[in-house]
C-alpha cells in the first residue's frame, strides 16, 4: 500500500515535470537536415521514384557519374529509390535533402508545409506523360454525368480540371473515383463500365493497348504546365552550394550521354529502362511524350521564360481551389513563388518556392 | 501489496491515464518544437490544429457541400453493414458444416485454404471480377473475415456436446431445429465474441478497399488528404475510427452481458 | 401388462477398436428383456460397458452384433419414446429452468410461423405450456428457482431439472447415465427419495446405470450386474439379474437391512472384484425375465 503511493507519487511528479517541459519556450536546437557533417566529407541524401524524366538520376548513380561529381565537390550523394508520394513525404519529413517531384506536388507539399524549397533542376515538362484516356469513343464533353477513375489530387486530378476547362464544363459535372495508381490500370481495362481514366506513363502506355480506348486529352495539349523538377531544401543548397553543383553536373552529364545518340546512348538508355520494368523500346515511346531539356541552356531559357510563370500560376489556382493549399487558406496568393527573375508571385513575406536558374546556368556556361 | 483494502479510487483512474496523458504531453511537445522550428508544418499537428481539422470535417460544409466526417463515415458505415449480412451468413454456415457432415467435407478445407489467403493480396482480382463499386469493397471484408468467422462457428459447433444434440432429439427435434433452437441459441454469443474481435481487420479491409477506389468514406478520406499531407485531418479521422470501433466493441459486450447473461459463467 | 416386453435386447455385443485398430469385445451377447413399469438399475465395474448398453438402447450407437428392440421394433436412432438423463451436459446453459423444462414441448410443437409470433408476441404459445411446466417445476421443488439460469443451480438442483426436462415429454422408457454420480452423499440420498417418489407418480419405465451398488440396490425393483470378471471372458456379460426384495415406497432403513447388506457384498465381491473370476454356474440370473443360455 505504501509501495503503491510512493509509486503513484512520483508518477504524478513526472506528469508534471513534462507538462512544465512541454510548456515552457524550446531550446531552439536544430533538428535540421540529414546531412550529417561527421566524418570528412558532407553527406546527403536524395530521393527519387519511376518515371521517364527521373530515370536519368538512377543512371547517373549507377554508371558513377554522380559519385564522380560528387567527389569533385568533397560531398557524398546517396540516391534513395522510393514511390513517388513517399518520397515526397519523406522529404517534408526532412528524412532527405532533396527530391524529385512535379511542380504541383513542389507547391502543395513542401511548399505549402513550409518547407521552404529550390527547384535546382527543371528537367523536362510532361508532353503527353499524362492523359485523359476513353472508351466508346467518348469525348470529354460526352463526360458528364459519368465516372471518372483518378488518383484524386494528383496531377491526373490538375489534367481533368484543365481538360473539362477547356471544354467549358466543371468538376462538378462528373463524378470522381479516387482510384490507387497501384490498380488503374488493370482495374479500367477489365471494367468495361468505367467509360474514362486519367492517369501516367508508363499506365498510359498499358491502357492504350486496349482497342477500344482513345486518348482524348493530355498533357501535350497544355505543354509545359507540368513540369518535373529537381528540389532541394533552400537552406541546403544555401548552405551547400556544392550539392547543387554536383547534382546539376551530373545530371547534364547524363544528358550530354542521353542525346548523343550513339552507342552509349542506347547502353544508358538501356539501364534506364531495365530500373524503369519496361523495354528499352517502350521506354523510348515514354520519352517521345515527354519534353527532356537535354542541354542546360534550353533548361535555362524555359525556366527564365513567362511560361514557367505562367504554367504556376494555372497550378496554383487549382491547389488553391481543391483546398491543396491547406483547407485554411484564404487565398492562392497565401505562399510566396520567386523567379529568377526576381518576380514574385505571391505572398513576398512567404515565399516557399524558388525557381532557380543559376546552377543550370553555370552548367550552360561551362563553369561547373 | 496483496491487502485487501480498497485503493483509493483517484489514484487507481491516474494511473490508468497516466499513459495516455505522458504520451499527449510528450507529443504537443513534439508538434510544439517542430512548429517553432516551421510555423507551417503540416507532418506533426498540434492538437488545437487537429481538433480544428475535426471541427471543420464535422460541423462545416466542404467545398462540395458536403459535411464529410459525416458523409465518410456513413459510407463506410455502410460498407459495414453490408458485409455484417455475410459475417452472421457466416455464423450459420458454420453451425451447418458443424452439425452435417456432408457441409463439413465439402466445405470445410474450402474455407480453411480461403482463410489462409492474405485477402489484400488478392484485392486486384477482387477489382477485376467485381469492379471498382461497392461489390468490391464488400467482398473484401468478406473474404478477409468471414471464413475466419465460419472456422470459428465451426469448431464451436464440432465441440458443442454430444449429449444435447441426443438430449434434443429424445425430446422431438428435428435437424433444423438443432440448428436453430438448440446450437445457435448457444454458440451465438461467441460468434458475437469472435466478431468483436475481427472487428479490427473488418476496419483494416475497409480502409484498404476504400484506398484503393472510393468517392467517400472513412479510409478514402485518409489517402487522399495524404495528398497534401494534411496530417491534422488524417490524425482526427484515425481517433474518430478508433473511438467508433470502441463503441462498437463495448456495445457489443454490453449485448453480449445483458442479453446472455449465462454466457462466459 | 404382463407378458409384454417394452425393451428386448438379443444377443446384443459390441466391438471397439484402439488406437492400433485392433478390436476388442466390450459387450458379449447381451440378453434383456424388460417390462413396462420397471425400475431397472444396472451395475458394474468401471469399463464394463454399461454406458454403452444405456447408449444401444437409446440408439446412439448400434451393436455390432444382435439386436435391441422397443415395442418389438429395432432402434435405430434416439427418438422421442426414450427421454435421457446424463450425468453432465443435460441442460441447455443457454435456458432458464423454466425454458430447460419447456423446450422439449417447444421443439414437438414446432411451426415456423408459431415460432416467429412467439419471436413477435412472447409468450403467446407457451402460455399453453406454462400450467405444465409450473406442475412439473412444482414436482422437482424448482417453481422458485424457474426464472435462474444453470449455472445459479447447485449440482441436485441441475438433476432434477434434467429430470423434469426427460420427464414432461413423457418418454415410455427413462434411460439415466450415472445421474447423481457427481453430487455429495447427502444430495444423493435427497435425490433417491425424489426419483422414487417420481417413479412411483408416473409408473415410468426407468434404466438407470451407475457404479454405486447401494444405489443400484436401493433405487431398482430389479438390479443387472454386468461384467467382465468371469472365466473365459471376452468382453462383459450379465453376470446377476435379480429382484430386490423390498416393496416401494422403500425409505432409507432398507439400507441398515442385513439383507440388503449381504446382497451389496455378494455382488462387489462377485461382480466387481478383478481378482475373483466368477464360473457360469455361479451366474445368478434368477429374475423371471432373465434368459438363461447355454454357454
Amino acid at each position: 500500500m505504501n509501495n503503491f503511493k510512493r509509486i503513484s507519487q512520483f508518477f504524478i511528479l513526472l506528469l508534471l515535470t513534462g507538462f512544465i517541459a512541454a510548456c515552457s519556450s524550446p531550446s531552439g536546437q536544430e533538428s535540421n537536415a540529414s546531412s550529417s557533417t561527421s566524418g570528412k566529407s558532407k553527406k546527403f541524401k536524395v530521393a527519387w521514384s519511376i518515371y521517364s524524366g527521373w530515370q536519368p538520376w538512377d543512371y547517373a548513380n549507377q554508371s558513377k557519374i554522380l559519385e564522380k561529381w560528387a567527389k569533385k565537390y568533397g560531398i557524398e550523394i546517396e540516391l534513395i529509390k522510393m514511390d513517388y508520394i513517399p518520397s515526397v513525404e519523406a522529404y517534408v519529413a526532412g528524412q532527405v535533402d532533396a527530391c524529385v517531384m512535379t511542380n504541383m506536388e513542389a507547391l502543395d507539399m513542401p511548399a505549402a508545409s513550409g518547407v521552404t524549397s529550390t527547384a535546382l533542376i527543371l528537367g523536362d515538362y510532361s508532353n503527353g506523360n499524362d492523359a485523359l484516356l476513353t472508351r466508346d469513343n467518348l469525348q470529354v464533353k460526352d463526360l458528364v454525368g459519368k465516372e471518372v477513375n483518378l488518383v484524386e489530387l494528383s496531377v491526373s486530378h490538375y489534367i481533368l480540371s484543365r481538360a473539362l476547362e477547356k471544354n467549358g464544363l466543371k468538376e462538378s459535372d462528373v463524378t470522381i473515383v479516387n482510384t490507387s495508381d497501384s490498380d488503374i490500370a488493370p482495374a479500367f481495362i477489365s471494367n468495361n463500365s468505367q467509360k474514362a481514366v486519367i492517369t501516367w506513363n508508363p499506365l498510359i502506355m498499358e491502357i492504350k493497348k486496349q482497342p477500344d480506348v482513345k486518348q482524348v486529352f493530355a498533357s501535350s495539349s497544355i505543354p509545359g504546365e507540368i513540369m518535373d523538377l529537381m528540389i532541394v531544401k533552400t537552406n541546403v543548397l544555401k548552405d551547400n552550394p556544392e550539392l547543387g553543383n554536383a547534382l546539376t553536373g551530373a545530371w547534364y552529364e547524363v544528358m550530354a550521354i542521353m542525346k548523343k545518340e550513339d552507342k552509349a546512348t542506347e547502353e544508358a538508355l538501356a539501364i534506364m529502362a531495365e530500373s524503369a520494368g519496361c523495354s528499352l523500346q517502350e521506354y523510348k515511346d515514354q520519352l517521345k511524350t515527354t519534353a527532356m531539356f537535354y542541354s542546360p541552356k534550353s533548361a535555362l531559357n524555359y525556366t527564365t521564360s513567362k511560361a514557367v510563370i505562367q504554367s504556376m500560376d494555372y497550378v496554383r489556382k487549382f491547389c488553391f481551389s481543391h483546398g491543396l493549399l491547406g483547407e485554411n487558406a484564404t487565398s492562392f496568393d497565401q505562399i510566396g513563388i520567386q523567379y529568377p527573375n526576381g518576380e514574385i508571385q505571391g505572398d513576398k513575406n512567404n515565399i516557399q518556392l524558388y525557381f532557380d536558374s543559376s546552377f543550370m546556368e553555370k552548367a550552360a556556361n561551362a563553369q561547373l | 501489496m496483496l491487502s485487501v483494502t480498497k485503493r483509493s479510487s483517484w489514484t487507481d483512474t491516474l494511473l490508468s491515464i497516466f499513459l495516455f496523458v505522458l504520451i499527449i504531453i510528450l507529443y504537443q511537445y513534439f508538434a510544439h518544437q517542430r512548429h517553432l522550428l516551421n510555423p507551417h508544418d503540416k507532418l506533426v499537428p498540434t492538437f488545437a490544429q487537429m481538433l480544428d481539422a475535426f471541427t471543420r470535417s464535422t460541423f462545416e460544409p466542404d467545398r462540395n457541400g458536403v459535411y464529410r466526417l459525416l458523409d465518410d463515415t456513413l459510407a463506410s458505415g455502410q460498407r459495414v453493414l453490408i458485409s455484417m449480412v455475410f459475417v452472421f451468413g457466416g455464423v450459420l454456415m458454420g453451425a451447418y458444416m458443424g452439425l452435417f457432415p456432408v457441409m463439413d467435407k465439402l466445405f470445410y478445407k474450402f474455407f480453411l485454404f480461403f482463410d489462409k489467403i492474405p485477402a489484400l493480396a488478392i484485392l486486384p482480382i477482387l477489382f477485376i471480377f467485381f469492379g471498382l463499386g461497392e461489390v468490391s469493397k464488400v467482398a473484401l471484408i468478406v473474404i478477409g473475415v468471414v471464413p475466419t468467422i465460419i472456422l470459428d462457428t465451426y469448431l464451436r459447433a464440432k465441440a458443442f456436446p454430444q449429449e444435447q444434440v441426443i438430449k434434443a432429439i429424445t425430446m422431438s427435434a428435428s435437424k433444423s431445429q438443432i440448428i436453430f433452437k438448440i446450437i445457435l441459441p448457444k454458440i451465438f454469443p461467441m460468434a458475437l465474441d469472435s466478431i468483436r474481435l475481427n472487428f479490427k481487420a473488418i476496419v483494416l479491409f475497409l480502409i484498404s478497399g476504400e484506398a484503393l477506389a472510393a468517392t467517400a468514406g472513412l479510409g478514402y478520406r485518409i489517402f487522399v488528404v495524404r495528398r497534401y499531407m494534411a496530417m491534422d485531418i488524417i490524425i482526427s479521422y484515425v481517433i474518430w475510427i478508433g473511438l467508433l470501433s470502441y463503441l462498437i466493441d463495448a456495445g457489443i459486450c454490453l449485448w453480449i452481458k445483458k442479453q446472455y447473461r449465462w454466457y462466459n459463467k | 401388462m404382463t407378458g409384454k416386453y417394452i425393451l428386448e435386447v438379443e444377443g446384443a455385443s459390441q466391438q471397439y477398436f484402439d488406437q492400433s485398430e485392433k478390436s476388442f469385445q466390450v459387450l458379449n451377447n447381451i440378453n434383456l428383456q424388460i417390462r413396462e413399469g420397471e425400475f431397472v438399475t444396472i451395475v458394474g465395474p468401471t469399463g464394463c460397458g454399461k454406458s454403452t448398453l444405456l447408449r444401444m438402447i437409446l440408439g446412439s450407437e448400434r451393436p455390432s452384433a444382435g439386436n435391441v428392440l422397443m415395442d418389438q421394433k429395432p432402434i435405430l436412432k434416439p427418438d422421442r419414446n426414450r427421454g435421457v438423463v446424463f450425468q453432465k451436459y443435460s441442460l441447455f446453459d443457454n435456458l432458464t429452468v423454466r425454458q430447460n423444462v419447456r423446450i422439449g414441448l417447444e421443439l414437438e410443437n414446432f411451426s415456423i410461423f408459431g415460432n416467429l409470433l412467439n419471436t413477435v408476441f412472447p409468450g403467446w404459445k407457451y402460455e399453453e405450456y406454462s400450467t405444465l411446466v409450473d406442475e412439473y417445476l412444482e414436482r422437482v421443488g424448482l417453481l422458485q428457482h424457474g426464472d435462474k439460469y444453470p449455472y445459479q443451480l447447485s449440482g441436485g438442483m441441475r438433476q432434477r431439472v434434467a429430470i423434469a426436462q426427460a420427464m414432461i415429454m413423457k418418454p415410455k422408457v427413462l434411460l439415466m447415465d450415472e445421474p447423481f454420480g457427481a453430487l455429495d452423499a447427502g444430495t444423493k440420498d435427497q435425490m433417491h427419495a425424489f426419483m422414487l417418489e417420481q417413479w412411483q407418480q408416473t409408473g415410468q419405465t426407468i434404466l438407470f446405470v451407475t457404479h454405486d451398488l447401494e444405489e443400484a440396490v436401493y433405487l431398482g425393483t430389479r438390479v443387472i450386474v454386468l461384467s467382465q470378471y468371469y472365466q473365459g471372458a471376452n468382453g462383459a456379460k450379465i453376470v446377476k439379474d435379480f429382484n430386490t426384495p423390498w416393496p416401494h415406497p422403500r425409505d432409507q432403513s432398507v439400507k441398515e437391512e442385513e439383507l440388503f447388506q449381504d446382497m451389496i457384498k455378494t455382488i462387489r465381491n462377485q461382480g466387481l472384484n478383478s481378482n475373483y473370476l466368477l464360473n457360469q454356474e455361479e451366474f445368478d440370473l434368477s429374475h423371471a425375465d432373465a434368459i438363461q443360455l447355454a454357454s
